[in-house]
């Protein structure tokens, strides 16, 4: 067949397509709803995966010693800390933070609850060194290095250097992603079931115009062009108003948690659902409706 | 001069359904390329069995179907869309696609064919034409009468001038008038060399058309009529 021919058969499948929309708009809704549903639960999903998956990796290029120094350390003491500090292979730079800057920083943080820290008669935060490391695959034997040796000396109440939170986020961001394929599996062979049946319905409604179109000499192909294209065009059309949805929800979420200070929600709709992610829920709301529209009409044709 | 091969050739066609019924029993029969051929016979006589064959949908028990010289029943299932591009037929209730303007369903038998948009919307127009149908294109069978409705179906038969035309019972649903301007239609479409098989069951018109008539009785070809020359 010529291109230009297969040009005007899609186009009239197209056409074809939207016309069969327009006269039973009912399971058509049914089925784009369904679908929409299924992939804007994905989509949130998604977005909270992607949101904390940025944080770790924040997290894990944040590597860095946090030294506390006893009140009673001199000028002195600490200068002879961070000129050690600074001596060592693999330390990238060395921030002094004072007890007035280490405040600051928790009244940025703590929001509506730094007004506790305001009630105390005197600052209990300490002074820190923040021993900044040079990113790589050493430095967290250099980070766990310098806590081991500093902690141990005089002036220094305290060195932590606490990759284990960051693991067992790792560790559960694993659980997440392992969990979330799986039950999307089930709920994308489930949808595909469901699309496979409310289409199977709009073939069914159809089967004497199917009929007539094999009697006149149309080929099985010929005959499923439309109902393919519909189906591809109702995966379209339900992932992006699923992703119109996900990107509603995130935007609300981010006010809502702005407006009360809601660290963990601000967290995880802090960035819309990235370019791949996208292009993803899209890929699999075409495919899940491309697949239920060939079951549904391969029974018919 | 070497004899021209006919339109149709049935040999000893036998056609029995689920439960011991037989529609046609060992029947033969020859029409000849450019005939007009009324099949009659009372209901339950084995004509619309005798069509449906003719149109492979469905297979015969028994015996050789020949369309043009093509063993129909041996066709496999990807030829099936190419024997019924090259048949016209008329049904008793139309088969119309109702949510396709008159103009749509009679152009939808060239879109299958792969005629170019503009060539399939002329030549339905003028199908349409023929029938006197011009002034109905845009309209749905639904809003078309009964007899509109068959002049419609009558176009799509005919608008790819196929080389045989089958038509069952065509003006059972009609008033005597519009029954007689359907044969008209068929007789000129047959005038213009395509083979026309009507399955029909009303003796007034065919004897109003004094075309060759096969009898049917009980699946039998009880009288094969005298072939046209």
């Amino acid at each position: 067949m010529k291109l230009r021919q297969r040009i005007h058969r899609l186009q009239f499948f197209a056409t074809d397509a939207w016309d069969e929309w327009r006269h039973s708009p009912g399971v058509n809704l049914l089925a784009v709803s369904t679908l929409a549903a299924a992939l804007f639960l994905a989509g949130l999903v998604s977005l909270v995966l992607g949101n904390v998956e940025r944080r770790v990796e924040q997290l894990r290029d944040d590597v860095r010693v946090r030294i506390f120094l006893l009140d009673s350390l001199d000028d002195a003491g600490r200068g002879a800390l961070e000129r050690e500090l600074r001596g060592m292979q693999g330390v990238a730079e060395v921030e002094y933070v004072d007890k007035a800057a280490a405040l600051e920083r928790y009244t940025e943080w703590a929001g509506a609850m730094a007004t506790l820290a305001a009630e105390l008669e005197a600052n209990p935060l300490p002074a820190s060194l923040e021993v900044h490391l040079v990113p790589g695959p050493a430095a967290e034997a250099v980070g766990t290095a310098v806590a081991q040796r500093f902690r141990r000396m005089e002036g220094v109440e305290e060195a932590r250097f606490d990759r284990n939170t960051l693991h067992r986020l790792e560790a559960l961001l694993d659980l997440a992603r392992i969990g979330g394929s799986g039950l999307g599996v089930l709920v994308f062979s489930a949808v595909v079931f469901v699309m496979a049946s409310v289409l199977r319905l709009a073939v069914y409604a159809r089967r004497n115009e199917i009929d007539i179109m094999l009697l006149v000499g149309a080929t099985p192909g010929f005959v499923r062009g439309p109902f393919l294209v519909a189906g591809f065009g109702m995966g379209l059309v339900s992932s992006l108003v699923a992703l119109g949805l996900v990107e509603g929800a995130r935007r609300g979420a981010q006010a809502y948690a702005g407006n009360r200070a809601l660290v963990l929600l601000d967290l995880v709709a802090a960035h819309p659902v990235g370019l791949e992610q996208a292009a993803l829920l899209v890929s699999v709301g075409l495919l899940v409706s491309l697949t239920g529209a060939y079951f549904a009409v391969r029974r018919a044709v | 001069m070497e004899k021209q091969q006919p339109m149709i050739r049935l040999y000893s066609v036998t056609k029995r359904y689920a439960g011991g019924v037989t529609a046609l029993d060992g029947i033969d029969l020859e029409v000849a390329r450019g005939e007009f051929v009324f099949l009659t016979g009372p209901s339950g006589a084995g004509k619309t069995s005798l069509l449906r064959l003719l149109l492979r949908q469905e297979l015969p028990s028994d015996g050789q179907i020949l369309v043009n010289g093509r063993n129909v029943g041996a066709l496999p299932a990807s030829k099936v869309p190419d024997l019924r591009r090259y048949i016209g037929v008329v049904f008793q209730d139309f088969k119309l696609i109702a949510r396709k303007t008159a103009l749509d369903n009679v152009a939808y038998v060239l879109n299958v064919a792969g005629h170019s948009r503009s060539e399939q919307r002329r030549l339905a127009y003028n199908a349409l034409r023929s029938v006197g149908l011009n002034h109905r294109i845009n309209t749905l069978p639904r809003i078309l009468s009964g007899g509109e409705q068959q002049r419609v179906a009558v176009a799509r038969a005919v608008v790819n001038e196929p080389e045989l035309l089958l038509a069952d019972e065509p003006t059972g649903n009609l008033d005597p008038d519009l029954a007689v301007e359907i044969m008209r239609l068929f007789r000129e479409i047959n005038a213009r060399g395509t083979t026309v098989l009507v399955a029909t069951h009303d003796r007034e018109l065919i004897q109003r058309m004094q075309r060759r008539t096969v009898v049917l009785r009980d699946g039998q070809v009880v009288d094969p009529g005298t072939p046209e020359r």
